[in-house]
């Protein structure tokens, strides 16, 4: 099959099936698929970019799961390098900043054997007693599937007693790939496909919405990645309770996979171009800054991408795995980096409401005073 | 202040034939409206691209350049028939000549030469050698002829057995007469009253043209009848439709021929009747595609209007037009700065300290010795050696270090760009030329083509203040192409420079490299923000270098390769360059010579390099300063 077909297909507003996302995955100029991909997103979306203000917290890495790409987990408590934050710590990270607060709060930790499951339930009630309007982004499917087994629940009762304690939306991380021949391989020993998909079933029939993320560029091959949106489709197709895709690029530094080299920036604007095609029923594809650089990212709202996720705050999950990216981004960084692409920034809360609507490119005075970028010495240049 | 309030800035080539068309504004009443101001043909054009003038009496091949400018309507300098002062003079007869010597910056002249050689020796023409006006009669012999226009033309009249007069061969050919300049400017710029008072100065001119080739016989020296009867019969200076016709078939066959943008004739007074709509950008982006030359006007339409994926596509289908193997090649070499002292103290670098300070250093021979045996022993092919404008080392200290280096070193040397040879000129009371033939003999094999951000002076002035101008890193380059030397050429934008202004770098850098032909390749880069800088950046970002990449890509159409920087974007954006016109992918770099003064810095090696060129769907080979393959691309 040959990329004209597709184009036809797309042209006549027909679904794409697993032959033709293969297509787009192999074809080898990117720009062109990313045409067909920004035209997708304009038109679902026109110029606008969502942002929002958020802030990541892992409160553990302690991990009963091996997964080869991790180099983020600890295996045990007392593992050099390990470490388990009480839940004062926790909640101190949003008392200090509680004069410029993020809307939202995204926690996903280590599967930690040795924590009862009222931890995490006041964890999240003492959030909310701090704000009661910060959206609490929690757990990810892989950590439900790890609550309903180690504590003996249903995900349906995992699931509604942390919704009580305030959790408001699971976030997409656990996905990996979902295929076995992958997962079975650099995910053995935590929740399958049909495990994770069934949390988020779950999860969307109890009133949440979730994200959901690939990570792209290691051992699995582009059927394998195509697999994975196609599984995600249906379940969309089911629930419609998935709010963004979320292309995670896999990072070598530290684990288990540090023989392989990480995948280029190409292969990240066309995971996240193909995504767009593919996943018609989802509404939101999200650059990841904090997995692409800021830089990439920037493109990669012109390659179908619609969202830059946060400010992020603290992120210490890539950083393990060598990634190059800053800690955080300011919103100012943020609105500029989104109008340099020649958008329209929109600060959103975490169920894609509008916070606050940025003019296209005239540029708010704080943002002109931009971060130290690459620090290159000017005579370092090649010429 | 209103625009039809302020008095209009002009500007006109100052030659004899051009007299008699501005000699009158400088007097009233055109005086109250107009500023007028003599200039060299280049300078003229300048100036307008550069927004210094309002119009211009300008020659027709610079006006097609610019793009999109308005002529006023019946004023001109042009010839139907025998010219005399524009002619191919040489000993044997001029079809079958095998070289010509020509001053490649009358392009206009230059151009009327070629398209004339070209029809009459169907489509076979010389070899053009460059040489300065001055010297073009000397360079006849044999089979060399040479182009000689103005009044070194009318000076030799009758001294050479054949003369093709490129007036006359241009009426035998299209039975038209021929235009050589006309008053140009940006649409809107001239009212009607404006015209009319071109028009009464050109009457008042021509009613004294013998006063004004008296006048110019004292001066030159040349008989005052030949000069009487050149303004009275060789020229003259209406533009009806006749010229306009000329005009036009001048313009469709050098577009034809590739050596002008494709040009469209519009006099001002038809913007006053009707607003003809721009041709669409699909068009504009189809003839970018097809490697048509644009002019600079549409250029700036591309930065304005056009999206970055059709920017992509069409600077990749010039890419794979002149390099329809697939192949992206990088070198192994080294970057090695000799000293960070500088006298220039620019306000985008955090490089430089001044004379005295702690920090300040000059490599010696055992630091240099180490890491060149590193660049060896890393099978690296070449030194990129630059420095600061250090006030204490002289020539003597450049000459031995590359002797030194060429002696116990094999690799190539790629060193000084031209501000720092300016600066060894001024430093020695030497010329350019005596700088770089001192160099080049002492082991410099070319030139780097660093130092020139902007080559517009209003952007430089700001940034670089003490830096040479737009038209002294020009000339440097082209003293250093003439001699043999090849460089590569270089932009820095993102400070105070406007997409007009990087259009004009562009077009500046093309215009060169019509004369030379010594430039291998193009980088550019947007300003490094960090500590130490003291300016704040202006347009910016990702997207914005992708497109500025394509649209350089696409207006460089006689320069060979397009390079991305991924030392100043970063691996990742370096590898979605390729996408987007880059058929190079720079240089590997040495880990220990990025000195990390304010966070991240990039560091790759040929691994890296060859990977992120196969996933981006290339083929890799590594190549010389010559852009030549040194291994089999794989």
């Amino acid at each position: 099959m040959t990329l004209d077909v597709v184009v036809e297909k797309i042209r006549a507003g027909q679904r794409l099936e697993a032959d033709d996302a293969v297509v787009l995955f192999r074809h080898p100029d990117v720009v062109a698929i990313g045409q067909l991909a920004n035209d997708a997103c304009e038109r679902r979306h026109g110029d606008r970019v969502y942002f929002n203000r958020n802030m990541r917290i892992e409160v553990t890495n302690v991990c009963v799961a091996s997964c080869l790409f991790c180099s983020f987990a600890k295996l045990e408590e007392g593992a050099p390098g390990a470490h388990t934050m009480s839940l004062r710590q926790a909640w101190a990270e949003l008392e200090s900043r509680i004069h410029d607060p993020p809307s939202e709060i995204h926690i996903v930790n280590g599967l930690h054997p040795g924590l009862p499951f009222s931890y995490y339930e006041e964890l999240l009630s003492g959030f909310k007693r701090i704000k009661p309007d910060v959206h609490m982004k929690c757990f990810t499917a892989v950590e439900i599937h790890f609550f309903a087994t180690h504590y003996g629940m249903t995900y349906r009762e995992v699931l509604q007693r942390l919704q009580r304690a305030g959790l408001d939306s699971l976030p997409g991380g656990g996905a990996e790939i979902f295929h076995p021949e992958v997962r079975a391989r650099i995910a053995h020993d935590k929740a399958t496909a049909d495990e994770w998909l069934e949390v988020h079933r779950v999860a969307h029939s109890l009133g949440m919405r979730t994200n959901a993320t690939i990570l792209y560029g290691h051992i699995e091959t582009f059927e394998h990645r195509v697999d994975h949106l196609l599984r995600l489709r249906a379940l969309q197709d089911e629930t419609g309770g998935l709010q963004a895709f979320i292309p995670l690029a896999f990072h070598p530094d530290g684990n288990g996979m540090r023989n392989l080299p990480a995948p280029t920036a190409i292969d990240g604007l066309r995971t996240i171009a193909v995504a767009r095609l593919v996943l018609d029923n989802v509404p939101h594809i999200k650059a990841y800054w904090v997995s692409m650089t800021p830089e990439v990212a920037q493109i990669a709202l012109r390659f179908g991408a619609n969202d830059l996720d946060g400010t992020i705050v603290h992120e210490t999950i890539y950083r393990a795995a060598g990634s190059r990216s800053p800690g955080a981004l300011t919103t100012a960084e943020l609105v500029r980096l989104i109008q340099e692409a020649g958008r329209i920034p929109v600060e959103r809360d975490t169920l894609y409401g509008v916070v606050r609507e940025y003019p296209r490119a005239i540029l708010p005075e704080a943002a002109l005073k931009v971060r130290d970028r690459k620090a290159t010495k000017h005579l370092e240049v090649v010429s | 202040m209103n625009r039809a309030d302020r008095r209009l800035r002009v500007a006109a080539v100052g030659y004899l034939n051009a007299r008699p068309l501005f000699e009158d504004l400088d007097r009233e009443p055109a005086s109250a409206r107009m500023r007028l101001d003599c200039a060299s043909p280049s300078e003229v054009a300048r100036r307008v691209a550069e927004d210094e003038a309002d119009f211009a009496l300008m020659p027709v091949a610079a006006a097609a350049t610019i793009g999109d400018l308005r002529v006023a309507r019946g004023c001109a300098i042009a010839s139907r028939g025998t010219v005399r002062s524009i002619a191919i003079v040489a000993e044997t007869p001029v079809d079958s000549l095998e070289a010509l010597a020509v001053d490649l910056s009358s392009r206009t002249s230059v151009i009327l030469a070629r398209l004339v050689l070209r029809a009459r020796r169907r489509g076979r023409e010389p070899r053009l050698l460059g040489c300065a006006p001055e010297e073009a009669v000397a360079c006849v012999s044999g089979s060399r002829g040479a182009l000689v226009i103005g009044d070194p033309a009318l000076a030799i009249e009758g001294r050479f057995p054949h003369v093709l007069d490129l007036g006359l061969a241009w009426f035998e050919l299209t039975r038209l007469p021929i235009v050589f300049a006309a008053w140009c400017g940006r649409p809107g710029t001239l009212s009607f009253e404006d015209e009319l008072l071109l028009e009464n100065a050109k009457r008042a001119g021509l009613a004294r043209r013998d006063a004004i080739a008296d006048e110019h016989a004292l001066r030159s020296g040349l008989p005052a009848a030949s000069l009487r009867a050149y303004l009275r019969d060789s020229i003259h200076y209406d533009l009806g439709d006749e010229e306009r016709r000329g005009l036009e078939r001048f313009y469709d066959d050098a577009a034809r021929e590739g050596l002008l943008p494709r040009a469209r004739l519009r006099f001002f007074d038809e913007d006053r009747r009707s607003a003809a709509p721009p041709p669409s950008l699909d068009s504009l982006l189809a003839r970018a595609a097809d490697g048509e030359r644009l002019s600079a006007n549409e250029g700036e339409r591309l930065a304005a209007e056009a999206a970055l994926f059709d920017l992509g596509l069409a600077a990749d289908a010039v890419r794979k037009r002149k390099h329809p193997d697939d192949v992206v090649t990088y070198i192994v070499d080294r970057n090695v700065n000799y000293t960070n002292v500088c006298t220039t103290s620019c306000r985008f670098c955090a490089f430089y300290r001044p004379l005295g300070h702690p920090e300040g250093y000059v490599l010696s021979r055992d630091e240099l010795a180490k890491k060149l045996k590193e660049v060896v022993d890393a099978g690296g092919v070449q030194i990129l050696l630059q420095g600061g404008l250090h006030p204490e080392l002289r020539i003597e200290w450049y000459e031995e270090l590359f002797r030194w280096m060429k002696s116990e070193f094999s690799l190539g040397l790629h060193a000084l760009s031209p501000e720092e040879i300016l600066h060894i000129a001024r430093l020695e009371g030497l010329s350019v030329r005596a700088v770089l033939e001192r160099l080049h003999a002492a082991g410099l094999d070319s030139v780097p083509g660093g130092g020139a951000e902007i080559l517009v002076d209003r952007v430089r002035r700001k940034i670089a203040r003490a830096k040479c101008t737009s038209d002294g890193w020009l000339g440097v380059m082209r003293i250093a192409h003439q001699m043999g030397l090849r460089s590569s050429a270089t932009m820095m934008y993102g400070t105070v420079d406007t997409a007009r202004d990087r259009i004009a770098h562009l077009i500046k850098v093309r215009d060169l490299q019509d004369e030379t032909g010594g430039f291998t390749a193009f980088f550019c880069w947007d300003f490094q923000h960090e500590r130490g800088t003291r300016i704040e950046p202006g347009e910016h970002g990702t997207v914005l270098y992708l497109r500025q990449q394509a649209i350089a890509r696409i207006l460089l159409d006689n320069v060979d390769h397009v390079g991305a920087s991924w030392v100043t974007q970063g691996p990742e954006v370096g590898q979605v360059a390729l996408r987007f016109g880059a058929d190079d992918f720079g240089s590997v770099m040495f880990e220990e010579n990025v000195v990390s003064s304010a966070g991240t810095t990039f560091c790759m090696n040929a691994e890296g390099i060859e990977r992120r060129i196969h996933a981006a769907g290339f083929k890799a080979a590594r190549r010389n300063v010559h852009y030549d393959w040194l291994t089999a691309p794989a």
